[in-house]
This record gives C-alpha cells, structure tokens and sequence, in this order.
C-alpha cells in the first residue's frame, strides 16, 4: 500500500465554519469523529485528540495532533481509523473485521464494534492460530478469489476479555487516552501472521442471542448487503467511486464463503466455538 | 400507487444482481434493497418504462399466479421501494 503519513506539531484544534458531511458517535453518543470535505480532500476531526487531513486520492494523510496528545494515540487512530478510509479512497476493499489464519487460508470475522471480533481473533491467536488482522480487513483481488492482507500485529481488547485470553506477561503497547481497551503486541503468545492469505471464509457475527453455536449459509444477495454495511467508504455521495465499489462487492459477494455465525458469549465455551468455526471452515464442502 | 402509474428509476439509483437476487442501492442516501427473482424481474420491468399495469400484463405469462396477487405484489413492491425513495412516480 502506499500512503504518505506525516505528523505535523502539535496545534489546538480551531472551529470549522463548515456542516460536517457525516459524523460517528459512539454507542453512549459521545461525538467520535467529524467529516468534512476540503478543496483536496477530507478533514477527520477527533475531538480533543486530533485532525487528520486526507489527500482526495487517499495517498497522503497529515495528522495534526492537539497538544498533550501522546504519539501512540495519533498513531493508533491513524492505523484503525483514518488509514482504512484512505485505503477506501484509493479504491481498496476494506471492512470491519478481524480475520485468522486456519490451515493455510483465511476466515474473517466481520460485525459491528462490540460483536466479538477482537476477541475470536485473541482466542484463535493465543490457541496458536496466527492473527492477519484485529480491524480493518484489507483485501485484494488474486485469480479468481481474494487475499488477505496483514494488518499491524496487535490486537485491541476489553478487560473482561483481556483477563479471560491473555497471559498476564504479555507485552502490552502504552496505553491510549480514548479507550480503556487494552492494547497487546503480537509476539509468541499472540502470533501474527505477515504474508497474505487466500480468504476461505467471511462469518458474520450475531448477537449471542442463541443457547449454541450457529452457523447459516447467507445468499449472495444478504452478502452483499451486509459486506456494503460494513465497508470503510469516506464518502458515500460519491457516485462514480461508489458505483465502482458496489461492482466490487458485487463480484465478492458472489463467492460461496458467506455464513452468519452466534454462538452464547462466555469465554469458557470459547474452546469450543474455535473448534466448531475449524471444523466448519475446513470441513465444510462448497455448494455446487 | 396504483396499476396507472409509470414509475421511473432515479439516476443515482443502482442495482446488480447477484446469484438469483438483485440489491438495489440508492449512491445518494446509502440506503440498500435486496429483491428476490420475483421482485427482480418487476425491478428490471420497472426500468424498461412499463406501467404496474403493463408489468402485471408480461409476468402473468412467465409465473403460474393469479391476477390479484400478482397486482398486490407488484404494487406492495412498488409502494416500498417509492417510500425509500428507490423509485419516483411522473
């Protein structure tokens, strides 16, 4: 991927005598992120933490941290926010999804934030199984299927999660100021693999309402409609990019790998859901 | 809506089909439709400029349905995708 990324000082943020074209709030309705489009590009504005300026081809991206912001926090919003959009500028795939490594290929796990997906990535990797991404899933088209590109080798964790899956020794990266979610290097305890690997599953995360583990083959159709939602798109009223986009998806979403997976959330069946999705993803024969 | 009415697909309006089933996807609202065979072929009839009437009139010779429910799904269908704003009327 080629992105120029660059730290500008820090500066206090100033008022933007603009409407943002789209917000993100997070689940307590806290304003997380503003968008505004610029003469050439994006403004992403975190409050209080920092302004990102994306270059309108998603090749250049200048973040302008406000003061007593620590480096870690600017990088790491780089890295799970504003890199992901810029990748979406330049036309790549990327998604909401966490993806392991099981035999030689790839499973994603894809839902919203809260589903599940760092924490079936930390429960693979600390089985063994080497993690490509916590977030952000890249993927590039290869012969007739897609590959999943690694992501940067850490993964993001709650604590209720962390004290479940995690060796107390783990080295943990320095802590963020936005989150309480602790933040854990891959290493030997939690590997990570660096080389891209062919996509043999997308599972997309239900709500945990089921008493076992569950797994549905979805149509193309919901495929694509779920693979749209969970897109990193910086600009939905785009048409040309978005049309091109939508073809895209419409190509991968005609794939057979697509199933909806729930199963009840408590860390001690985690052993057993691993060992359903490996049996699933290995055992399972294609559809004809 | 009723038999009468030509409904037109808005420009910023897309669809592709995928499998036996097509989304329909609105570029400027973001908002996203899926429609199985049946609604498929109403979608793509919608789109060569035919009344309900006259879509009624083609699919009563390609499914084994009756004229009244075909003539409820066509317009249940239409009337949906005019309330999100993925079809306009006139």
């Amino acid at each position: 991927m080629s992105i120029v990324y660059s730290v500008a000082p820090p500066v206090p943020q100033q008022p933007i005598d603009q409407v943002p074209f789209h917000e993100w709030s997070l689940p307590d309705g806290t304003l997380w992120s503003l968008f505004f489009r610029r003469a050439t590009g994006y403004l992403l504005r975190f409050p209080d933490f920092a302004d990102f300026n994306i270059s309108y081809d998603g090749h250049e991206v200048s973040a302008y941290p406000v003061p007593g912001v620590s480096q870690q926090t600017v990088d790491h919003l780089y890295l799970n926010q504003v890199l992901p959009l810029a990748l979406g500028r330049q036309g790549k795939l990327v998604f909401h999804a966490s993806a392991v490594e099981i035999g030689s290929a790839a499973v994603a796990f894809m839902g919203e934030s809260g589903k599940g997906k760092s924490t079936l990535a930390a429960s693979f990797a600390t089985s063994g199984f080497r993690f490509l991404t916590d977030d952000g899933l890249m993927l590039e088209a290869n012969g007739s299927g897609y590959q999943v590109m690694p992501s940067h080798p850490s993964i993001r964790l709650w604590l209720d999660s962390k004290t479940a899956l995690i060796a107390p020794d783990t080295p943990t990266a320095p802590a963020l100021e936005f989150t309480s979610k602790s933040r854990f290097l891959a290493g030997e305890s939690i590997p990570f693999c660096d080389t891209p690997r062919p996509l043999r599953r997308v599972y997309f995360l239900g709500d945990g309402s089921t008493l076992a583990v569950t797994f549905q083959r979805m149509k193309p159709a919901a495929a694509l409609i779920d693979l749209i939602k969970h897109s990193f798109l910086l600009d939905f009223e785009e048409p040309e990019m978005l049309a091109a986009h939508f073809d895209e998806l419409s190509s991968l979403a005609s794939l057979p790998i697509y199933f909806r997976l729930d199963y009840p959330r408590r860390y001690e069946d985690l052993a057993a859901v691993r060992q359903a999705i490996i049996e699933h993803a290995t055992h399972e024969s294609e559809p004809a | 809506m009723n038999l009468s009415d030509k409904p037109t697909i808005p420009a910023q309006v897309m669809a592709r089909k995928v499998g036996d089933e097509t989304v329909i996807l609105d570029l400027a609202g973001g908002t996203y439709y899926g429609l199985d065979p049946v609604g498929a072929r109403i979608w793509q009839l919608m789109g060569e400029g035919k009344t309900l009437g006259e879509i009624c009139d083609t699919m009563l010779d390609e499914y084994d349905v009756t004229r009244e429910a075909l003539q409820r799904d066509v317009i249940d269908l239409a009337d949906k995708l005019l309330e999100q704003n993925l079809i306009s009327i006139g």
